[in-house]
């Protein structure tokens, strides 16, 4: 049912590959095209809403990785994007290294920082490994307020925006192309991760993990591995917002954000490709679509009521959109795109 | 085969959607008819400093309404207003700042040192002048185009050491303080000017002992005060710490006795209403405007529009400074216009935005603000604190009593050349 | 030796606050292996309506707390009706992940109602504090414990010898078995949520009395995760015993190595915990089989 029907494929490859008929390369390429051209005829007020959403998916692919591939629940990951945004900015100013390789440094410290937050997922699972990931969140969250002669505590630190050699991304059209180009990679990477030999023992491990370690997939390398690359990709995730935003403290990152993207890679669909990039962009343009254009409207046609009111509005209706995802369709909305092309292919039965 | 007809339908409508939808957002951007004078505001109205952001923002938008009705406009020219709440929270606050200035706003205001920490450096790249009502030491250090409107945390304590050192402390040696504080920029504001300052104005620190804002009791860190004999106790805090740190020093017997002083953030009415008349009993408070119902020319019109729109914050010395903020916002404005013209201000683009900074800002020089709080100069291009003074207050009898009639100067300490601040 | 006292008094005095909350995450674990992460924001919108009652629609006391104690029992009804009976049978992410949006939205539908963040409750215990030997105490606190103690002691005995108790209890265990012997299951998760939000309205009032209301009581609740870990999710005692304990970490820990330590021993108490003893004192090792 996932493919139209008269697909006929003659060599392993062509069996195996992402993209399988004419149409969808078709569909594909024009989807690239107005992605990678979308500076050009975006108004100007929507940059901010689609570069965080591009910063956020690359957050979220992590936690794809993490949650819907591998199965392991990880309440903490604003903390482990704090641990990138936090390396980029000691390493560009202090350590005066380029921006790609603090890019890839912080990276690789979330990675380990992920690393070693994910040791108790031997011992526990389900809700235990939910709760040690909170207090990892906690944890990082103090050790960068408290840290203040690398953090600078409440102050926060200054990021200066991505340069490469003398080229710095100083527009937000230049920032589109970093960051979406960054994303295109992560959503390419975790696309074929899932379709490889790690990608099946995660499968494996999130389905059963007793049953796993029986047919000889070394659970425990496993596990760390889908920490370590959920939190690389937090961490990649974290150096964007950082030279994104421009100046970062510990109060960017709290458990209400790591909740948000639980949230938006459940609503998405948890262990598909397509389920981040659905969740990211519905939640987040829900979010500054709320705060930007419905709250003052509200604000304003509604007087009797105390002002401010508005302001929880985002909260309620997340949190409204969250449960009855999980009452109604808790697979996330990438299930429901998949039951429709389902559907739409079947219909009228014309065959 | 029957599957391909549908596919080039299918191409044909996402390439004709892809048309239609380019020619939409093109036909967005038709040219724009006359903007008007536009200020922007970022209070942080819902959320944990709601306690203060609530009135103040509505300070700050019924001044503008009394100066768009009432005075109409700045030289003719009405005001509009763009604001966003940002629930106290630092990517909202940014997000905020970066939509002002697609608006056009001329310059913005932020209401929480802590909003402005997320927004200053966007606006300080682009050339966004702002100005910020509660301020804190890295805010406006090293000076940019960041203004405060008060002076921050850090000036209270050393307004308030001054004045200890010279109408209090008669002993010999130098007094010793305990320091209890917040654990976010309210508190470290102290500690830093503390740190700057302490030798130099002859006040030993005994201790320095943090607390969170969620704390139910800091009986413990009191009793190790306690055991270093402090003459002195500063507080920078919010009201709700501050009540709880109050009755523990009172169950340990440290109050009555002991000096204690608040910081601005703490001492307000929300301070004597949780803790209760007698524990705050000469409690000494720094605050950077009068008091609510003094003799001052602009006090009148205030109390006006407060008992009219918003009776709920009669009293409350917050909204009386968030309808300050506005005052200046006017005069600012007010000064630009003597130069620049009025369209050229109003495009609200980079080059509108260093004509106010240069001609508005940098030009108001002693604007009393209708006496409501010390007076603003803005001309200093080192110093960019707006207001330089505070008064010092003590409670008696659950009512706020100013000590000094005329304003305490707040020196201006140079954090930006000690080599540890900032971190 | 003086200044030890104190702070085993106060450590012991918070730490039986933070039980009080965690009594209502074990009630929940206990009867239906559910794990209530919106903890901290059903004791905030219980301490918010209080303070509605009490300060903006000014009822007496006494009408105020029963107003109080119904909403927290429709609360708990409605939060068992309309969020979790849909879920029964869904894999422990759904049921996880609806609490936290539960918590989100009740966070949102606080701050819709009562946006101005902060609120101050009238004080509902005496306010002289109390000397133990060289010790002072908040009287406050001591109340907060001996609530405490109270609500363990009845709790314990309704689990040990009440009908509903032991359903509950049999219900954790294996819940077709229950269904089999014509137990009205449903019913017996809206008790355990009802009885949850009134121990947790019952937490709130405590401590919104002795400071504030506001968005740290979601964050007290954070730090009674802790607790609940230590002492084992299911064991009201290990509820009881591990309060104490971790009050007395954070003063000691806060008075040996500063104050700003203090927020960090719940949490790091917690991988430690999970590290080495993952069910807490008093909790049951579950045994996992294919």
């Amino acid at each position: 049912m996932s493919l139209p029907c008269g697909t006929r494929n003659y060599s392993y490859n062509t069996d195996m590959a992402i993209i399988r008929t004419k149409t969808q390369w078709v569909l594909f390429s024009l989807f690239l095209l107005a992605l990678f051209t979308m500076p050009f005829y975006l108004p100007s007020s929507w940059f901010d809403i689609v570069n965080s959403i591009g910063i956020l998916l690359v957050a979220i692919i992590g936690l794809n990785i993490l949650m819907g591939y591998c199965g392991q629940l990880s309440l903490g990951h604003a903390g482990f994007m704090a641990v990138g945004a936090f390396t980029t900015a000691i390493f560009t100013n202090s350590l005066h290294l380029p921006y790609l390789a603090s890019f890839l440094c912080s990276g690789l410290s979330a990675g380990l920082i992920g690393l070693i937050f994910g040791i108790p997922s031997l011992r526990v699972k389900g809700f235990y490994l939910a709760i040690s990931t909170i207090a990892a969140q906690f944890i990082i969250i103090w050790v960068l307020k408290n840290w203040t002669d690398v953090t600078h505590g409440a102050n926060g630190l200054n990021v200066s925006q991505a340069s490469i050699g003398n080229f710095v991304f100083d527009s937000e059209a230049k920032q589109y192309y970093l960051i979406f180009s960054i994303a295109s990679l992560s959503v390419l990477f975790a696309t074929n991760l899932a379709r490889s030999r790690i990608g099946r023992a995660f499968i494996a491990i999130r389905d059963n993990d007793l049953a796993a370690e029986v047919m000889g997939i070394n659970v425990f390398n496993y596990k760390l591995l889908g920490f370590f690359l959920g939190c690389f990709f937090a961490g990649l995730a974290g150096s964007l917002y950082a030279q994104y935003k421009g100046h970062i403290s510990y109060e960017d990152f709290t458990f209400q954000q790591s909740i948000l993207y639980i949230g938006m890679l459940i609503i998405g669909g948890l262990g598909s490709s397509l389920g981040p990039i659905l969740g990211t962009v519905i939640i987040e343009s829900l979010q500054k679509g709320l705060t930007y254009w419905v709250a003052p409207w509200l604000e304003q046609t509604i007087t009797f009521l105390p002002t401010g009111f508005s302001s929880g509005l985002n909260l309620m209706v997340f949190g409204l959109a969250f449960i009855l995802i999980l009452i109604f369709e808790p697979r996330g909305l990438a299930h429901l795109w998949s039951l429709f092309k389902g559907s739409y292919r079947l219909w009228p039965f014309s065959y | 085969m029957k599957k391909a007809p549908f596919a080039v339908v299918i191409t044909l409508l996402l390439v004709f959607s892809f048309i239609f939808t380019n020619v939409l957002a093109c036909s967005n951007q038709t040219p724009t008819p006359k903007k008007p004078l536009k200020v922007g505001f970022s209070i942080p109205l819902t959320g944990r400093a709601a306690e203060k952001g609530a009135p103040i923002g509505q300070g700050q938008l019924d001044a503008m309404k009394y100066i768009n009705d009432e005075l109409g406009g700045v030289d003719g020219n009405k005001i509009e207003v763009a604001w966003y709440d940002t629930n106290y929270d630092a990517p909202k606050a940014t997000a905020i700042v970066k939509k002002l200035m697609e608006d056009g706003c001329l310059f913005f205001t932020v209401v929480a040192s802590a909003d402005m920490s997320a927004s200053k450096e966007i606006a300080n790249r682009a050339g966004f002048p702002g100005m910020v009502c509660f301020s804190s030491p890295s805010l406006t250090h090293p000076p940019q185009h960041i203004y405060a409107q008060l002076p921050d945390y850090g000036d209270d304590w050393a307004a308030f050491s001054r004045y200890y050192l010279k109408n209090i402390w008669k002993g010999p040696g130098k007094p010793k303080m305990a320091l209890e504080l917040l654990s976010n920029s309210t508190g470290y504001g102290v500690r830093d000017a503390a740190r700057a300052a302490a030798d130099e104005l002859g006040i030993e620190i005994i201790a320095v002992e943090e607390h969170s804002a969620t704390t139910i009791s800091e009986t413990d860190a009191l009793t190790r005060i306690k055991a270093k004999n402090p003459d002195i106790l500063f507080i920078s805090s919010t009201p709700a710490p501050t009540a709880i740190l109050l009755k523990n020093a009172s169950d340990l017997k440290m109050i009555p006795g002991l000096t204690v002083a608040c910081a601005h953030a703490s001492f307000t009415k929300a301070l004597i209403d949780s803790a209760g008349k007698d524990v705050c009993q000469d409690v000494y408070g720094v605050y950077p405007t009068v008091n609510w119902g003094d003799n001052v020319p602009g006090m009148a019109k205030m109390v006006e529009y407060g008992k009219a729109r918003h009776p709920e914050y009669t009293g409350n010395n917050d909204y009386m400074i968030g309808w300050a903020s506005s005052l200046i916002n006017a005069e600012i404005i007010k000064q630009a216009l003597k130069t620049s013209s009025v369209d050229a201000l109003a495009k609200g683009d980079a080059t509108a935005w260093q004509l106010v900074e240069k001609n508005g800002f940098l030009n108001v020089k002693g604007y009393d603000v209708g006496g409501l709080h010390g007076p603003v100069d803005f001309s200093d291009p080192v110093d960019k604190r707006g207001s330089k003074s505070v008064k010092i207050f003590q409670i008696k009898s659950g009512q706020m009593v100013a000590l000094t009639t005329d304003w305490v100067d707040a020196p201006n300490i140079k954090y930006e050349t000690l080599d540890w601040f900032g971190k | 030796m003086d200044t030890l006292i104190q702070n085993s008094m106060t450590g012991i005095a918070i730490g039986m606050v933070y039980a009080l909350i965690a009594l209502g995450f074990a009630l929940i674990w206990k009867s239906s292996r559910v794990a209530n992460l919106a903890l901290g924001q059903l004791v905030l919108i219980s301490s918010w309506f209080t303070y509605g009652m009490l300060m903006q629609l000014k009822f007496p006391f006494w009408f105020g707390m029963i107003m109080t104690v119904a909403f927290a029992v429709l609360l708990g009804w409605l939060i068992e009706r309309l969020a979790l009976r849909p879920l029964i049978g869904q894999p422990i992410l759904s049921l996880i992940a609806v609490t936290l949006g539960l918590a989100y939205f009740l966070e949102g539908l606080t701050a819709f109602i009562w946006p101005q963040g902060q609120g101050y409750l009238p004080r509902v215990f005496p306010q002289e504090s109390i000397k133990i030997g060289p010790a002072t105490i908040q009287q406050e606190l001591l109340w907060g414990a001996v609530i405490s103690l109270i609500l363990f002691i009845l709790l314990s005995l309704f689990f040990k010898y009440h009908k509903m108790g032991i359903a509950m209890r049999a219900t954790a265990d294996d819940q077709l078995a229950v269904q089999a012997c014509a137990v009205p299951v449903t019913r017996i998760f809206s008790m355990s949520w009802i009885f949850a939000c009134i121990v947790a309205a019952v937490g709130g009032i405590l401590i919104s009395s002795i400071a504030a209301i506001n968005y740290g009581l979601v964050e007290t609740g954070f730090k009674s995760f802790s607790v609940v870990i230590l002492g084992g999710m299911e064991s009201f005692l290990g509820c009881i015993v591990a309060g104490p304990i971790i009050g007395l970490c954070e003063t000691f820990g806060g008075s040996l190595l500063g104050s700003s330590v203090k927020e960090l021993i719940p949490f790091l108490i917690i991988m430690i915990v999970i590290m080495f003893k993952p069910f807490g004192l008093f909790g049951e090792e579950r045994i996992e089989r294919i």
